[in-house]
């Protein structure tokens, strides 16, 4: 299902980009000067966040679409190696690249609020880390799969859009329908149109562990949607 | 060099096995064999353009195959059909006969495209190592192969730099070197000398020779007649998709062409010893059977007196065919 070769061509790709650097170094930053004093968790979880997104959406534009376009996925795709291993690889290798960024503003995160006389380590502080990873890798197959059929780094455009749509359609259509309390039900709703936020599962173990288990059947079947639609493309395009 | 084929890091393994090349599933059965292919493209004022169109040809074990044609004469695309790369609308492609999907199949096939490009951030030994991995090489074999491959097609010190930086000819030469890695059996080259300089023409020009010395297979794209009329074995006219004819370049022997310095004084001895010869301003040519016919015969021509400046081994007029059959010139 993964091609660690690949995976690890991704992740040094990745980790080499201006752009991934860059964001990487603003999300350290924030992380490691925000927050108040003791509050490693607070300052990840919160500053950190939009951080996180930009990381994500930067890591997953073109993750498929632009290995292809190059022409370099075909000539992986002749060596002895399935479509699924590959989108595997490539999909890992960009996790590999986001879990080192995370782990560095984390990192940050816990030595700026140590620095400013912060209290010991707490556990919840600590499950934030892969709780964080696995909220990002979760968002990044679904980039995964959207580029399975969009070219170049429209992946990312196509979820930012589809995000801002549905925020604007479930703040506003319930109002112009004249049902304000349906606002509940696609706050309800929204919960499902994506993975969700584990973060919780810092805090409150009971309610974040269905988050977590939801996020990781994410990975899974963006994965098995992404093979499937990659599986019908031609590698090849047509020359103009 | 970019020539030279022998390996000792060892063989291709598949899993923990290691498994020695199989080069003659027959000594006559097809490595490709196309029958009947068809590509058709949508094209953008609707209808379609067809790419290649009842496309049917084969290329045998130790045999070196050209596809001539036009810019669009559909020549990438049947190479890409052959690989898979691109879905046929109809016909059929076998490698080693067997369906060009199977992963075992792949193993035996290298593939060298027109202007590669390669991950910009990934030095062109990272790119070899990669492709060495997905051969089932290890992690430490893989970086040694990587290394000797990059050297061997005079790639030793860019291929330490990211692809990124990598002019045309720099990109061409680790395209070939990874179609090379796996020492395919059929070798697919799709403009293999667009942008390499003279000498990496001429190590190209042995790379074939090579190759098809050790029985390998190889079908190529290009636009450069005079290396295809001294290279292959066989030329297939592309237009419109369509094969308008095949021919055998060195069918009925080759040609001897002789510049030379004193072709007045040699005019007549030579041609009553050579009476097939034909002059042509200061050239002199000759049919031989063979191209291990040359050595002696220049012997003969300097023991004459001759004053040779350069000598050329040509097939047919592989240019007056390409006009006459291509383009329908006289």
């Amino acid at each position: 299902m993964i091609s660690w070769p690949v995976a690890r061509a991704a992740a040094r790709e990745k980790l080499r980009s201006p752009a991934i650097v860059a964001i990487g170094f603003c999300f350290v930053a924030a992380v490691a000067l925000g927050g108040r004093a003791g509050a490693p968790r607070e300052a990840f979880g919160g500053f950190g966040i939009p951080f996180l997104v930009v990381l994500t959406l930067a890591l997953g534009a073109g993750l498929l679409a632009g290995e292809l376009e190059s022409g370099h996925a075909q000539l992986v795709l002749l060596r002895p190696i399935t479509r699924a291993a590959w989108v595997g690889g490539r999909l890992a290798g960009a996790g590999i690249a986001l879990a080192a960024v995370v782990a560095a503003a984390w990192l940050a995160a816990v030595g700026g609020a140590a620095l400013r006389g912060g209290e010991a380590l707490s556990l919840s502080a600590i499950a934030v880390l892969p709780l964080a990873v696995l909220w990002a890798f979760a968002w990044l197959s679904v980039l995964a799969a959207i580029g399975a059929v969009l070219p170049g780094w429209t992946n990312a455009a196509a979820l930012v859009l589809a995000a801002l749509a549905w925020a604007t359609l479930r703040s506003t259509l319930p109002a112009a329908l004249g049902h304000p309390e349906w606002a509940a039900w696609f706050a309800e709703l929204s919960k499902y149109l994506g993975p969700q936020d584990p973060l919780q599962l810092a805090w409150n173990p009971r309610e974040g562990l269905g988050a977590g288990l939801y996020d990781l059947s994410w990975v899974f079947f963006a994965w098995l949607v992404a093979v499937l639609l990659f599986n019908r493309r031609e590698l090849a395009r047509r020359r103009t | 060099m970019i020539g030279g084929q022998s390996d000792d890091l060892g063989t291709p393994y598949v899993g923990r096995r290691m498994v020695s090349p199989d080069l003659s599933t027959s000594n006559t059965a097809p490595f490709l064999e196309v029958t009947g292919l068809r590509k058709a493209y949508a094209s953008r004022k609707g209808g379609e353009v067809v790419a290649v169109d009842g496309l049917s040809f084969q290329v045998r074990p130790g045999e070196v195959v050209a596809l001539l044609g036009p810019n669009g004469a559909g020549k990438t695309t049947a190479m890409q059909l052959a690989l898979a790369l691109l879905d046929a609308d109809a016909g059929e492609v076998r490698l080693f006969g067997q369906d060009p999907e199977l992963l075992p199949v792949r193993r035996r096939v290298g593939y060298a495209p027109d202007a590669p490009l390669f991950p910009r951030k990934l030095t062109g030994l990272q790119v070899l190592a990669l492709h060495a991995e997905l051969l089932g090489f290890s992690r430490r074999d893989a970086g040694q192969r990587a290394e000797r491959f990059a050297e061997q097609v005079g790639f030793a010190d860019p291929a330490r730099r990211p692809a990124g930086t990598y002019s045309r000819g720099q990109a061409q030469r680790l395209g070939l070197a990874l179609a090379l890695l796996g020492n395919p059996d059929l070798l697919l080259l799709d403009e293999p000398t667009a942008g390499l300089d003279p000498a990496g023409v001429a190590a190209m020009r042995e790379l074939l020779v090579s190759l098809r010395a050790r029985g390998a297979a190889v079908l190529l794209n290009s636009h450069l007649l005079s290396e295809v009329e001294r290279v292959c074995d066989r030329v297939l006219f592309l237009k419109e998709g369509r094969l308008l004819r095949t021919h055998e370049v060195h069918a009925g022997g080759r040609r001897l062409e002789v510049r030379l310095v004193n072709p007045e004084q040699l005019a007549g001895p030579l041609a009553q010893a050579y009476p097939e010869g034909t002059w042509e301003g200061d050239r002199f040519r000759v049919p031989v059977a063979s191209e291990e016919a040359v050595p002696a015969l220049v012997r003969q021509l300097v023991a004459a007196g001759a004053g040779i400046l350069e000598v050329r081994l040509a097939g047919a007029e592989l240019e007056q065919l390409y006009l006459e059959i291509v383009e329908g010139r006289a």
